[in-house]
C-alpha cells in the first residue's frame, strides 16, 4: 500500500500535514461517536427513571468522589461491626493427659555436671 | 595474615604445576604449540579485542543502571536496557555466533522479535489489559489532546529530513516524538532496521526522562491562573460503554489507518479481555506474565543491539538530538492545544493546560508529571485522573500516526 511517494520537500511537507490531519480526524470521529453514545445512554437511563416515577429534578449524577467516599464509609462501618464482640473474656481450660513422650522430665539432667 | 599466607602458598603450588609442564613441553619440542594455544586463547578474550568505544558504551550502560536503580527512573525499562548495553558491548571475536548481529547466535534469535516487530504488539496487548479507558469515555473531548501531542512526530519527521536522513529513516526517527517505545520499535523495524538500536534507546531514554523534560515546557507555556483551573470530576461510566469502547475504537481507527492494526488490534483486544469481565484469567496473563516476559527480552536485546561499532555514529547522536526536540514539541503541542480548546469552552468546563503534556503516550509517567506539577501550584487540585484520558488517547494517537507513516513510506 502506498499513499504518497516522498522524494522532495514539498511532498514531505504534504505528507506531514496529511499525517497529523488523519490523526486528528481519527480521534475526532472517536470523540463524536462516544459523545453520542454518552448522550444516548444518559438519556435512556433518565427516561427509565422518569417512567419509574422519579421527578426530573431528582435525577442527579453522583460523582466518582462521592461514590468513593460512600464506599469507604460503608467499608469502615462494616469492619467496625466485625470488631465489636461480646467483650466477655473467657479462659478455656485445656486438660492434657500425661504421656512420657511429651514429658519434660526426660529432657533434663537429674544430676548437675560439675 | 594467615589467609594471605594460604593464598601465596596456593599460588606457588599452581606455578609449581606449570613448571614441569613447561619443562616437558621444552623437552618434547611442543613449546610453540602451547604458546600458539595461549595466543589463540588470548586473541579471543575481550582484553585483546578491546577498543575505547566499548568502554564508552559500558559507561553508558552503567549510567542507565544507576538511573534505574538509584533514581528509580523507569526501572522496568532502564535496568534491562542498561544491562543489555553491557551484554552487547563485551568485545569478542566475530565468527563464533556470540554477538547479537551474528546470525544464529542466541542473542540474535531473541533479537528477531524486535527485527520482525512481533514484540511490540504483545506489549500493546498487555498495555490494553492494564489500561482503564473510563476517564476517556467519560470526557471524550480530552482525546483530542492525544492527537495534538502527535505534532512532535511530524515536526521531527521534517527535522530529520532537513538533517539528511532518507524519508523512511525520517519516519522511524519521527515516531520517537510519540513517546511510545513499542511503537517506535515496531516502526523502526519496518522502515529503518539499521537505526533500530539508536531509535529504541532514544525512545526509552526520553520516556524515562519525562519528569525532567516536560515540567519546564509546561511551565513555560502556562500562566498561574491556568495552572489553578479545577476540572469537573468525571462521571461514572457504564459497563456497556467500557465494552463498546475497544470494539468501536478498533473498527474506527483501523478502518482509517489499517497499517496500525497490529498495534491497535492488540491494544483493544487486551482492553476487551479486561473489560468483558469473563476473561479475567487471560487479562491477568496479558497484564502480568506476558508483558513482563516480553519486556525482559525486549529491553535486554534492545540494549544489546547498541554494540559500539554499530551504535557510536554521528547518526545516533543526531537521532538523540532529534528525539529530545520531538519530546519538547510534543509536550508543547499538547499544552498549547488545551489552551486553544479553552478559548471555546465555557467557564466551569475549562481544561487545566497542565494535563496537555500527558498527550504524549508515556503511560503513566506523563500523567504523573501533570499531577505533581498541579499539586505544586494547588495542594488540593488532583489532575491525575483527568491526565490519564489524554495519556491513553496518546497511545491510540501514536499508533495511528505510526500506521500513517508506514502507509506513506513503505
Amino acid at each position: 500500500m502506498e499513499l504518497l511517494y516522498i522524494d522532495s520537500w514539498s511532498e514531505l511537507l504534504i505528507g506531514s500535514v496529511i499525517g497529523i490531519v488523519v490523526v486528528f480526524i481519527a480521534l475526532t470521529i472517536l470523540v463524536l461517536l462516544f459523545s453520542l453514545t454518552q448522550y444516548l445512554i444518559l438519556n435512556s437511563s433518565k427516561k427509565k427513571l422518569i417512567k419509574a416515577g422519579k421527578k426530573e429534578e431528582e435525577i442527579i449524577d453522583v460523582s466518582a468522589n462521592e461514590i468513593a467516599a460512600i464506599s469507604m464509609a460503608l467499608h469502615l462501618f462494616m469492619s467496625d461491626i466485625h470488631d465489636k464482640e461480646s467483650n466477655v473474656i473467657t479462659i478455656k481450660r485445656i486438660e492434657r493427659r500425661y504421656s512420657p513422650w511429651n514429658s519434660k522430665i526426660y529432657g533434663l539432667n537429674n544430676t548437675l555436671n560439675r | 595474615m594467615r589467609d594471605i599466607k594460604y593464598k601465596i602458598g596456593f599460588l606457588l603450588i599452581i606455578m609449581g604445576l606449570f613448571l614441569p609442564m613447561g619443562l616437558f613441553a621444552q623437552a618434547s619440542g611442543e613449546t610453540s604449540l602451547i604458546m600458539d594455544s595461549l595466543q589463540k586463547f588470548w586473541s579471543q578474550t575481550s582484553f585483546a579485542n578491546f577498543e575505547f568505544k566499548y568502554l564508552v558504551m559500558i559507561v553508558i550502560g552503567i549510567a542507565f543502571l544507576w538511573l534505574g536503580i538509584s533514581k528509580n527512573w523507569e526501572p522496568l525499562l532502564l535496568v534491562p536496557i542498561g544491562f543489555g548495553i553491557l551484554v552487547g558491548n563485551v568485545p569478542f571475536t566475530e565468527g563464533y555466533q556470540i554477538g547479537i548481529y551474528e546470525k544464529g547466535s542466541v542473542m540474535n534469535i531473541l533479537y528477531s522479535g524486535v527485527l520482525t516487530g512481533w514484540y511490540p504488539p504483545l506489549i500493546f496487548l498487555g498495555i490494553g489489559a492494564m489500561t482503564d479507558f473510563s476517564t476517556l469515555i467519560a470526557n471524550p473531548k480530552l482525546m483530542l489532546i492525544g492527537a495534538a501531542a502527535q505534532l512532535g512526530i511530524f515536526t521531527t519527521f521534517i527535522g530529520a529530513y532537513a538533517l539528511g536522513f532518507t524519508p523512511e529513516q525520517c519516519g522511524a526517527i519521527g515516531i520517537i516524538g510519540g513517546a511510545d517505545g513499542p511503537t517506535a520499535i515496531f516502526l523502526a523495524s519496518r522502515l529503518a532496521p539499521e537505526l533500530m538500536g539508536a531509535i529504541a534507546v532514544a525512545a526509552y531514554s526520553y520516556m524515562a526522562l519525562v519528569p525532567v523534560i516536560q515540567p519546564p515546557v509546561m511551565k513555560l507555556f502556562t500562566n498561574n491562573k491556568e495552572r489553578l483551573i479545577r476540572m469537573k470530576p468525571p462521571r461514572q461510566v457504564t459497563r456497556f460503554e467500557k465494552i463498546a469502547f475497544p470494539v468501536i475504537g478498533l473498527l474506527l481507527t483501523t478502518f482509517i489507518s489499517p497499517s496500525a492494526m497490529p498495534l491497535l488490534g492488540m491494544l483493544f483486544f487486551g482492553n476487551l479481555l479486561k473489560e468483558s469481565g469473563v476473561t479475567e484469567r487471560l487479562a491477568e496473563t496479558a497484564r502480568f506474565a506476558l508483558i513482563n516476559t516480553i519486556t525482559i527480552i525486549l529491553g535486554l536485546t534492545v540494549g544489546a543491539s547498541t554494540q559500539a561499532d554499530k551504535f557510536l555514529t554521528v547518526d545516533s547522536l543526531l537521532i538523540f538530538g532529534l528525539g529530545a526536540a520531538a519530546f519538547i514539541v510534543a509536550t508543547a503541542g499538547g499544552v498549547l492545544f488545551v489552551k486553544f480548546m479553552n478559548l471555546f469552552l465555557k467557564e466551569g468546563n475549562k481544561i487545566n493546560p497542565l494535563i496537555g503534556n500527558a498527550g504524549v503516550s508515556a503511560v503513566p509517567d506523563s500523567a504523573r508529571v501533570s499531577q505533581e506539577i498541579g499539586l505544586h501550584y494547588d495542594k488540593t487540585n488532583h489532575l491525575l485522573m483527568h491526565a490519564m484520558a489524554p495519556n491513553v488517547a496518546g497511545v491510540i494517537g501514536s499508533a495511528v500516526a505510526a500506521g500513517i507513516l508506514l502507509s506513506m513510506l513503505t
